[in-house]
């Protein structure tokens, strides 16, 4: 149980700079999702914190003691890796209690460690095997069993359910979330997949090019992204955005012009916007947020062209004419709408759809959000 | 990565680390120096036994020039030419066959055929000597190219069709599958898929094979006897028999006949280590 | 539409494929090895008609010093080789960093590999030789004088396995260089959180996971050493009067020099017999490793 402190770190590889001033304060038994898409950095930081690489400036602080320079061994932690990296030639025992081993306690007290391990993740039965001998799932139990007999004050993961499949990826989720309420342990946990992200997290970490994007709870995040980045990144199917030109600026409210929709009056827009007339911004929306029935300050008509149904929800992707989304999932210039249990339109039909532009996210010309927060759940 | 990677901020440590590479690289190549040193003094200077100090005297070219002149090193080393490269050729296109049949066609004894190439590839070829100098004899072969010919492109089979079959077999199996549902036959798949996409293993293979072939003095002196078909090893050390203590000469003999195969080395240093893992590795 | 004529041709391409390869390998390699069994059989001087003589050339062969000479030195051949791999592994280890110039250093560990064993032979001569050698000279630095290895009965085995051990050490610097690069940096990673260093990382984390190369490096040098003729002949001759001839070096000259045919095939099926258990070793290793994989 301890705290994680990163202050100014810096990681460059040559003239790559992997890593740019991240700062970040983990609190004792928090669980942490690092995301981002790959390249990011979130691995690189995960590592930097393991040790395993050296942070070219900055410096870490676990449990309260500054670890920068300090050998993996020495920081405290346990890792869980992406191919789970148990010791081929070892039985599960003895991979669990190597750690120990190599610090010379005594028999009994790896022995004991290993047994309390093997019971939290219920591998008892498995102890004798060798690495080859178990499933993917095993694997990654004894992984994680190897993480907690080092009874480390942070555990990090490194993608450790991509190996696995969906079925049991979703066991796994559940089981790692239960085993951090049981240790009630400090994890860090690095993703790709915002599944993984959102329900896990606590906190989620938000990385792009080497830059944290945004920290926050998933809801936060999900609610009130700090720039078009983060809206894009959480969320499936992803927000809609649309490109706009800033016609009228009074009062605090922004008055915009998008192809295709009649003028969108934002009020609820943050002091020191810096927009300016002409400006070119992003208008975002999410799919959830585009209704097809029920009377909405902004309606559209638009053509379905492909529907996706998922049985509790059905995506819709309509031709909405001269309105246009850029950079959706799809690669075209799609709508994307979701539509309930009642009334799916046909493919090929024509419906209307309208949104609140209370709803609607506001970018400016650099990706900052420039709506004020919404309250999450409303 | 193990040992584990000194990082390039610590620049002092990664230049002591360098100056011991390079200490113990001296140690490790002492004999090589040495003999380059020797191939550039007079027979003056070691008679009066200066091994180690400088040349009083850069003697390159004379002591270069003395094997073409007084010996045959020449001629040894135009057979060697005759003798590898057809060899090397033959055997290149020979594995590739037979590598190929090995790994993608199953059939009774296949495996026996590959244990008895594997085992082939090991033998101390010494126990072969008599019966293959005698078979030599009795095709008119002996003391000419075509015994030596005949013998590497037999032996080297062994290790080149293990190669190949290994490389051949890592090739994806749907891309033989997909080249059978197109109607390719048998000899369409070894022309179109597998002819070009071997190409890098034929390469690293080619190395080897010269440098095995060309460094042979076992055979050599077996399989031939007069110098016009003799090759550089073994004339290398009939030299010695003949220039006793002119150690200059046979200094400047022993590089010229390393030179193509570390020529060829540094030319081709990454197909030569591909290769020599490749085949060792999975053989 | 593929005619009769055609499938037929087909049916056959395998078979005319492997025909070439497997005609010259079993004519002039496996046909060899049975015939030198078949000659050892028999006196025979290489030139007139053999004699049958069943087991007599063996038993001649246990009352033979020289035999045994060459077994003991092959013996010694390989045990010195054993030190092959760990020292290959030990300049891999020494090696194996990113930093400019280790490229060209690497390269030239690498080189006596490429250098054929007459020249190995030539260069090592020289190195040894009692009055001009460096050997001499190092021995002079301390105001002594130079043993004279090639000439010494006692020395001139190790003398001489000392030397074909230097292309050996190459030879396993490239296994395990290759080794070291394949190894699971993960694996490692895990190793650094449980605290493994220095000789616990190698012996625990790392050396496991080179197993299959250093069986590699080992069987290779193991054959290296059964196969010890070329240094030998260039260096001693086997001489001073046969104390470092092997098996390879005593059947050539029995059956080239002393023209007994049957005796050399004798001796070459002795070191025949020894190869065939090192390769049902080495066979049975890689079918367990490919039944295991």
């Amino acid at each position: 149980m301890s705290n994680v402190t990163l202050k100014n770190v810096n990681k460059h590889y040559g003239p790559f700079h992997a890593l740019k001033n991240i700062d970040l304060d983990i609190v004792p038994g928090e669980f942490v999702v690092m995301v981002g898409p790959s390249g990011c950095g979130k691995s690189t930081l995960l590592k930097t914190i393991a040790g395993l690489e050296e942070v070219t400036n900055g410096t870490i602080n676990i449990a309260g003691r500054d670890v920068t320079r300090e050998e993996p061994g020495d920081r405290g932690i346990a890792m869980v890796f992406q191919s789970y990296a148990l010791y081929p030639h070892m039985t599960v025992r003895q991979n669990m209690g190597f750690g120990l081993r190599i610090m010379k306690r005594p028999p009994e007290e790896i022995e004991a460690a290993v047994q309390r391990a093997a019971r939290i993740l219920r591998i008892e039965e498995l102890l004798e095997k060798k690495p080859a001998q178990l499933s993917g799932g095993q694997r990654q139990r004894v992984a994680i069993g190897r993480a907690i007999t080092r009874e480390p004050h942070v555990f990090l993961f490194d993608e450790p359910l991509s190996n696995l499949d969906a079925a049991l990826r979703t066991q796994m989720r559940v089981e790692l979330a239960t085993l951090h309420k049981d240790l009630n342990a400090t994890m860090i946990y690095v993703t790709h997949d915002q599944i993984e992200a959102m329900t896990m997290a606590d906190r989620i970490v938000v990385l792009r090019a080497g830059v944290i994007e945004q920290v926050g709870t998933p809801l936060g995040l999900y609610h009130n992204p700090a720039n078009r980045f983060v809206a894009s990144f959480l969320g499936s199917p992803r927000m809609n955005f649309f490109e706009g030109i800033v016609s009228s600026i009074e009062d605090g409210a922004v008055v915009v012009n998008v192809d295709g929709l009649p003028p969108l009056a934002f009020a609820n827009i943050r002091e020191g916007h810096g927009l300016t007339q002409n400006a070119t911004v992003a208008v975002g929306v999410r799919p959830e947020h585009l209704h097809l029935s029920g009377d909405h300050e902004i309606q559209a008509p638009a053509k379905i062209r492909l529907s996706e149904q998922l049985g509790r929800e059905t995506v819709l992707y309509a031709d909405a004419g001269a309105l246009k989304t850029v950079g959706s999932d799809t690669g075209t210039s799609d709508v994307t709408l979701l539509a309930g249990e009642g009334g799916i339109p046909a493919e090929a039909s024509t419906v209307t759809f309208g949104f609140d532009t209370n709803r609607a996210y506001l970018f400016g010309p650099d990706g900052q959000t420039l709506t004020t927060e919404k309250t999450i759940g409303a | 990565m193990y040992p584990k990677p000194i990082p390039p901020s610590h620049r002092t440590s990664r230049i002591l680390y360098m100056t011991g590479v390079w200490a113990v690289l001296a140690i490790w190549l002492l004999p090589v120096a040495a003999i380059i040193m020797t191939s550039f003094r007079t027979f003056d200077d070691i008679m009066a036994g200066n091994y180690w100090g400088w040349p009083t005297k850069f003697n390159i070219l004379e002591n270069y020039a003395a094997i073409f002149q007084h010996t045959d090193m020449l001629v040894y080393f135009r057979n060697s030419l005759i003798i590898t490269i057809p060899s090397v050729v033959l055997v290149l296109a020979l594995s590739t066959m037979t590598g190929f049949v090995l790994s993608r066609h199953k059939f009774v004894g296949s495996t026996l055929l590959f244990a008895a190439f594997i085992a082939g590839n090991f033998m101390p070829y010494q126990v072969f000597m008599i019966p293959v100098r005698d078979l030599m004899v009795s095709l008119g072969l002996y003391d000419t190219y075509g015994a030596l010919i005949l013998f590497h492109v037999s032996f080297q089979l062994g290790f080149a069709t293990l190669f190949m079959r290994n490389f051949i077999a890592a090739l994806p199996g749907e891309l033989f599958q997909a080249a059978r549902a197109e109607g390719a036959s048998p000899m369409q798949i070894l022309r179109i898929i597998v002819v070009p996409l071997v190409r890098p293993a034929l390469a690293a293979l080619a190395i080897l094979l010269f440098t095995f072939i060309w460094n042979d003095y076992f055979w050599a002196i077996v399989l031939t006897q007069t110098d016009a078909v003799k090759p550089v090893t073994a004339g290398l050390a009939n030299l010695r028999g003949e220039w006793v203590s002119a150690w200059n000469v046979i200094s400047a003999a022993t590089l010229f006949v390393a030179i193509p195969p570390v020529l060829m080395f540094f030319l081709m240093q990454k197909h030569f280590v591909s290769g020599l893992t490749m085949g060792a590795v999975k053989g | 539409m593929t005619t009769p004529r055609q499938k037929m041709l087909e049916r056959w391409t395998p078979a005319l494929l492997l025909a070439p390869g497997l005609i010259l390998f079993f004519g002039v390699i496996v046909f060899s090895a049975f015939r030198t069994f078949w000659i050892s059989l028999h006196e025979w001087d290489g030139f007139g008609t053999a004699v049958y003589v069943g087991l007599a050339n063996y038993r001649e062969l246990w009352t033979d010093p020289q035999f045994w000479m060459s077994l003991k030195n092959n013996a010694i051949w390989l045990v010195v080789f054993l030190l092959a791999p760990p020292l290959g592994l030990a300049i891999a280890l020494l090696v194996n960093q990113k930093i400019a110039g280790m490229r060209f250093a690497k390269s030239l560990f690498f080189m006596p590999l490429v250098l054929s064993l007459v020249t190995v032979g030539v260069i090592f001569s020289w190195f040894y030789d009692p009055t001009f050698g460096i050997l001499a000279k190092i021995f002079g630095l301390f105001g002594a004088e130079a043993p004279a290895l090639l000439s010494s009965e006692r020395y001139v085995t190790f003398a001489v396995v000392f030397a074909g051990l230097w292309p050996q050490v190459a030879f396993c610097l490239v296994l395990f260089l290759a080794g070291l690069n394949n190894l699971d940096s993960e694996i490692i990673g895990a190793g650094r959180v449980d605290n493994a260093r220095g000789w616990q990382m190698l012996r625990h984390v790392v050396l496991p996971q080179l197993k299959q190369v250093s069986f590699i490096a080992i069987a290779i040098s193991m054959i290296g050493a059964l196969r010890s003729f070329d240094i030998i002949s260039v260096m001693t001759s086997g001489g001073p009067f046969g104390s470092s001839s092997v098996l390879a070096y005593q059947m050539y000259e029995e059956s080239l020099f002393s023209y007994r045919y049957g005796y050399g095939a004798a001796i070459a099926t002795v070191l025949f017999a020894i190869m065939l258990i090192f390769i049902v070793w080495y066979l049975a290793n890689l079918l367990k490793n490919e039944n295991g994989a």
